[in-house]
């Protein structure tokens, strides 16, 4: 069927010029700019995966930096101590990750909802991160794991270059993996959960399938998220995903749009960038992240996305009626 | 041993209980979680501790006025913030409040840095024996002023109008608005009302701990745990299942493994909503399709 808003979003092949054309950004960065362009690609699957699970599918679940922070300690701790290269270890970490959203999602299907799914999704990833303090030998306690970073295919991975052509290729593939779910019979499903949960079980979908499938793919992109960021920092802390990694998640997010793939990359992209500048006094990235959160909740409670859709109708990511 | 353990459960479990106390208080009127709530702790004892230290006021007169400000401040928060997004989903609210927490913590440690700040003892008097059991004075005064509170509080919710009010507010909104009641502002009173309580609990903490801009995180959970514990909602449960907390915490501790002290909250939250979401005195919370 032909819709109208099918021939809105026709030309969609034209955000495959975007990995391309990215291509040629090593040949224009320093180390210094390389490694922020790298966490830029890092933080859009992060803000994607959160982006599903609180946007689309419209649960309160905080449980996204516990999925990241169970990709990177997968990703070291398999790389440490079952010395499997690095590359070998993002899959690992993507399962990781997917079980950590199955969990998350068996409290959703609980019952728990809402403010119950979010403290209870909150006490999640605090736990996680009590183990990762304290399961000493296993992940290096406070002083974190180091990574032995090793090379592929003879090319050296703490390049910052060559981490980037891995981690485009990953993102790649995930946004448009992330698309093509959303695009799908269950995407709609998922949204529909999100709008009326009852009314969708009504109409014969298995919602708590739905709610499992989503929670699920959000852990499998935040975990491979993780597992670069492993690699990217080469050494992971239970400090990094901690509460301020949450609130820099639900900033990208909220900065980006709610709900939208667009979004989570300019979200992604955004944040990444401007904290640079005001990481000089401690305290000033906090009081940034909550100014722009609480300002953007206000004035623009649809994000960076919903301006580009009044630019351009090529940036509507729906089917269905926002 | 079990007594003495008893008494600092207690006394702990007080201060959690202060804290369910003032989220439910703001959940009961708004429907709202305050998930900043840790940072108005937090505020409130960085408060008490500029009035005393940097000032040098009397402990009294700058516990009295530091939770005087967190009031304002909770009302402007409500007023200036949560008014303008009052009818959008649940989870711009959720991140309203954590994001305004967020500054605040943010503002904190660009005062202070990262320093770990002692204040002076305030309740220093020689401690009580009672058989072998020693109570410190700090028990005393911090389980004295909650009772003390809450006792206020419940004469206040049970047998005044404003107890009324909340109650008629909480069962419709739409009602209590058709019987003149004006909603909004009783939410920016709450709110106001939320932050000030939580501020009790910071000056109380302010004087027997260490104060630093991250404490209010762990105090947000601990409050989370007493009230899903007591029952969301239930300011009666609120209370129990703060003191329930700070003697789960103390016996866990003594008898298990002290790594567990920071957990027992944690592992309290998931194994109720899993278990038993409505918690001890709760209403009915589960959704089931």
């Amino acid at each position: 069927m032909h819709t109208p808003a099918e021939s809105r979003t026709a030309p969609r092949w034209i955000f495959w010029l975007l990995p391309i054309l990215a291509l040629a950004i090593p040949l224009a960065t320093n180390p210094y700019t390389q490694f922020i362009i790298n966490a830029m690609l890092i933080y859009t699957l992060v803000t994607l995966g959160f982006s599903v699970v609180i946007g689309n599918l419209g649960q309160l679940a905080f449980a996204n930096t516990a999925f990241f922070g169970i990709g990177a300690y997968a990703s070291a701790m398999a790389g440490n101590a079952l010395g499997l290269p690095w590359l070998l270890t993002v899959p690992l970490a993507g399962l990781a990750g997917a079980a950590g959203g199955f969990l998350a999602s068996a409290a959703a299907l609980r019952g728990i909802r809402l403010y119950y799914l979010a403290i209870v999704t909150l006490a999640f990833g605090e736990l996680m991160r009590w183990f990762y303090t304290h399961a000493g030998a296993l992940t290096g306690g406070t002083d974190g794991l180091a990574l032995d970073r090793g090379d592929i295919f003879g090319l050296q991975l703490n390049s910052d270059t060559v981490q980037f052509y891995i981690f485009l290729l990953l993102t790649t593939l995930l946004v448009a993996g992330t698309v093509n779910l959303l695009r799908s019979r269950l995407g709609r499903a998922i949204v529909a959960v999100r709008e009326n949960e009852i009314a969708t079980a009504s109409l014969g979908i298995a919602t708590s399938r739905i709610i499992v499938t989503a929670f699920v793919w959000s852990g499998f992109v935040v975990g491979i998220a993780g597992a670069m960021f492993a690699l990217h920092t080469g050494r992971v802390f239970p400090e990094s995903f901690g509460l301020t990694q949450l609130i820099i998640n639900f900033a990208m997010v909220l900065v980006g749009g709610l709900g939208s793939v667009i979004g989570a990359v300019l979200g992604a992209v955004a944040l990444t960038a401007l904290p640079e500048y005001v990481r000089a006094f401690p305290g000033m990235e906090e009081i940034f992240f909550g100014v722009i959160v609480m300002v953007v909740l206000l004035v623009m409670p649809k994000g960076l996305a919903s301006l580009l859709r009044r630019v351009s109708p090529i940036f509507h990511e729906t089917h269905h009626r926002d | 041993m079990l007594m003495q353990l008893s008494i600092a459960g207690i006394s702990q479990g007080a201060i959690y209980a202060l804290i369910a106390l003032s989220l439910t208080v703001i959940y009961r009127s708004t429907t709202i979680v305050s998930f900043g709530h840790g940072d108005f702790v937090m505020a409130g004892a960085f408060l008490a501790y500029i009035l005393v230290i940097g000032l040098g006021f009397a402990f009294l007169p700058a516990g009295l006025l530091a939770i005087a400000a967190m009031f304002a401040i909770g009302i402007v928060f409500s007023r200036g913030l949560i008014r303008p997004i009052r009818g959008g989903p649940h989870i711009g609210l959720a991140l309203m409040s954590i994001s305004f927490g967020f500054a605040l913590r943010g503002i904190a440690r660009l005062v202070w840095g990262r320093e770990v700040l002692p204040m002076p003892r305030v309740f220093d008097v020689d401690p009580i024996f009672v058989g072998s059991i020693i109570i410190t004075g700090d028990a005393i005064f911090t389980i004295g002023i909650v009772a003390v509170l809450l006792a206020a509080f419940f004469i206040l919710l049970h047998l005044t109008d404003i107890g009324k009010m909340v109650q008629a507010v909480y069962q419709s909104e739409r009602g209590a608005r058709l019987i003149g009641i004006d909603v909004s502002r009783f939410h920016d009173f709450s709110w106001g009302t939320g932050a000030a309580l939580g501020a009790v609990g910071g000056v109380l903490i302010a004087p027997v701990s260490f104060l630093h801009p991250d404490l209010g995180a762990s105090f947000l959970i601990k409050g989370f745990a007493a009230m899903t514990l007591g029952g969301f909602g239930s300011l009666g449960g609120s209370v129990i299942g703060g003191l329930l907390l700070g003697l789960a915490e103390q016996y866990a501790g003594a008898y298990l493994n002290t790594a567990l002290i920071d957990i027992t909250a944690y592992l309290l939250i998931i194994l109720v909503l899993l278990i038993r979401p409505r918690g001890l005195f709760g209403r009915k919370v589960v959704i089931k399709v």
